[in-house]
């Protein structure tokens, strides 16, 4: 039995955009001091806002590993500002199962790093 | 060990002790005479051995006086040594302390001998020759000081008390839970380095790990790019976390380090091997990973799993098995314990 389901381990085993970039913009990381994942996010943005490529790493839980690749994906070709409104559940329903309390933190580590990103690049600019 | 003329003591020749009063009373000779010599020393008295209650065997120990004057070749030898640990550098310090026929170098003479300390030496060329060729490569082996007698074209032979100095190796920890506070004061008492891998601030503190060498924080796998992996750094995963384990055993068993071991269940152990051989790592280097860690010595503390880790660290740098001397024969001549 899988209790991760399909899509989460295939993200584990074969994470999509795990790495980093040359030139990123953005660049990030968080913490769970819970569970000790931490992981940083690189984004490539356009002079227009765009995000051209996304990138994140980190030695991370299945479900981290998973929704980090996921999210990568997700914003690649999106602006900041709609990178900025991706609501938590857009996240957590691409997982594809349910997400027990205890490890919501790990399912949202990734969006939470881009967003608090996102912010201080706004801040600088 | 050193004795001074007025009897002070630093440093020791024997861990019990039983022949360095005989090396103290013939210090006082060697300091008058100023004349380095070599002694055999039968261990424990004739009684005592026939029965069997005094470590069997001889041992040879070479005494020599040292002034205080820098001008003294052997403060001299000794001053470029210190230079060479400070840059880093493994070397070996050859002391001629006997032979037969025409020695290439008064007894007690010495050259300092390494990868990237040339023999500045005051033997001859024959003999710096030969601890050029075959000198580097004691110094990188596991095997410690010895003596050596080298052979030369004119028949006569040379004793060269090797004394190697090689840095100590560095066990790299990934996880600085409970288990790691102890394995670091440990292995600061072993004389080994420590480094502490760990994506908490607040378990890989400078609060809980006064001793260790480095504290490194950050994502592990990064880190682990960034450190020397090499036959003298142990590999020791006591984070107990899959994420930590997965990434750090691909990189440590492409590596050439001597240990490498993961805290754990067998249950868990087979799992993490399991997933290490679905991502193609073969079944020789899985071979590799000593889980569960450590000796069986029956504790649950982590000072006691600790103390495995370290005694099976130990055992497998030295090629020995961690089972008790005394239900083998190995450990019965040639080891004062």
């Amino acid at each position: 039995m899988n209790p991760y389901g399909d899509r989460i381990l295939d993200h584990f085993r074969h994470p999509r955009n795990y790495g980093s970039l040359d030139e990123a913009q953005i660049r990030t990381e968080e913490f769970n001091p819970l569970c000790g994942d931490r992981v940083r996010i690189e984004l490539a943005v356009a002079p227009d806002g765009t995000v051209n490529a996304a990138r994140f790493q980190g030695d991370l839980c299945i479900i981290a590993k998973a929704a980090g690749s996921i999210l990568t994906e997700l914003v690649t070709g999106q602006t900041l500002n709609e990178v900025e409104s991706l609501r938590d559940s857009k996240i957590l329903d691409q997982l594809k199962i349910e997400i027990r309390p205890a490890r919501l933190k790990c399912a949202l580590l990734a969006l939470v790093a881009m967003r608090n990103g996102i912010k201080a690049h706004r801040a600088e600019a | 060990m050193f004795v001074s003329e007025s009897g002070d003591i630093f440093g020791s020749v024997t861990i019990g002790g039983c022949v360095d009063a005989r090396v103290i009373e013939e210090a006082a000779e060697i300091m008058s005479s100023s004349q380095p010599r070599l002694i055999n020393m039968e261990l424990g008295d004739d009684e005592a051995r026939e029965i069997g209650l005094a470590c069997a065997g001889s041992v040879g120990i070479f005494l020599e006086p040292i002034a205080v004057q820098s001008a003294d070749p052997i403060n001299r030898i000794y001053d470029q040594a210190r230079e060479e640990w400070k840059k880093g550098n493994n070397f070996a310090l050859a002391t001629i302390i006997g032979g037969s026929g025409p020695l290439p170098a008064a007894i007690g003479s010495r050259a300092l001998v390494g990868k990237t300390a040339g023999p500045d030496s005051p033997f001859r060329d024959e003999l710096n020759g030969i601890l050029a060729r075959e000198v580097p490569a004691l110094i990188d082996s596991a095997a410690g000081s010895q003596t050596i007698s080298y052979q030369l074209e004119d028949g006569s032979s040379v004793d060269v008390y090797l004394e190697i100095f090689r840095r100590p190796s560095t066990l790299l920890i990934f996880g600085a839970g409970a288990v790691a506070v102890p394995l670091v004061t440990l292995a600061a008492t072993l004389g080994l380095r420590t480094v502490i891998i760990d994506a908490s601030p607040r378990f890989a503190s400078r609060d809980r790990f006064p001793e260790a060498d480095q504290i490194r924080v950050g994502i592990p796998s990064e880190i682990a790019e960034t450190l020397e992996f090499g036959p003298s750094t142990p590999v020791i995963l006591v984070a107990h976390d899959y994420k930590i384990d997965l990434p750090i055993l691909k990189k440590a068993l492409t590596t050439g380090a001597p240990y490498v071991g993961m805290l754990g269940s067998r249950k868990r152990g087979r799992t993490i091997l399991q997933m290490l051989r679905d991502d193609g790592i073969s079944e020789q280097q899985l071979a590799r990973v000593r889980t569960p860690i450590g000796l069986d010595l029956g504790g649950s503390s982590a000072a006691e799993v600790a103390l495995s880790i370290m005694a099976e660290v130990i055992a497998v740098m030295h090629g020995r098995s961690g089972s008790s001397l005394s239900a083998s024969r190995s450990g019965e001549a040639g080891t004062l314990r």
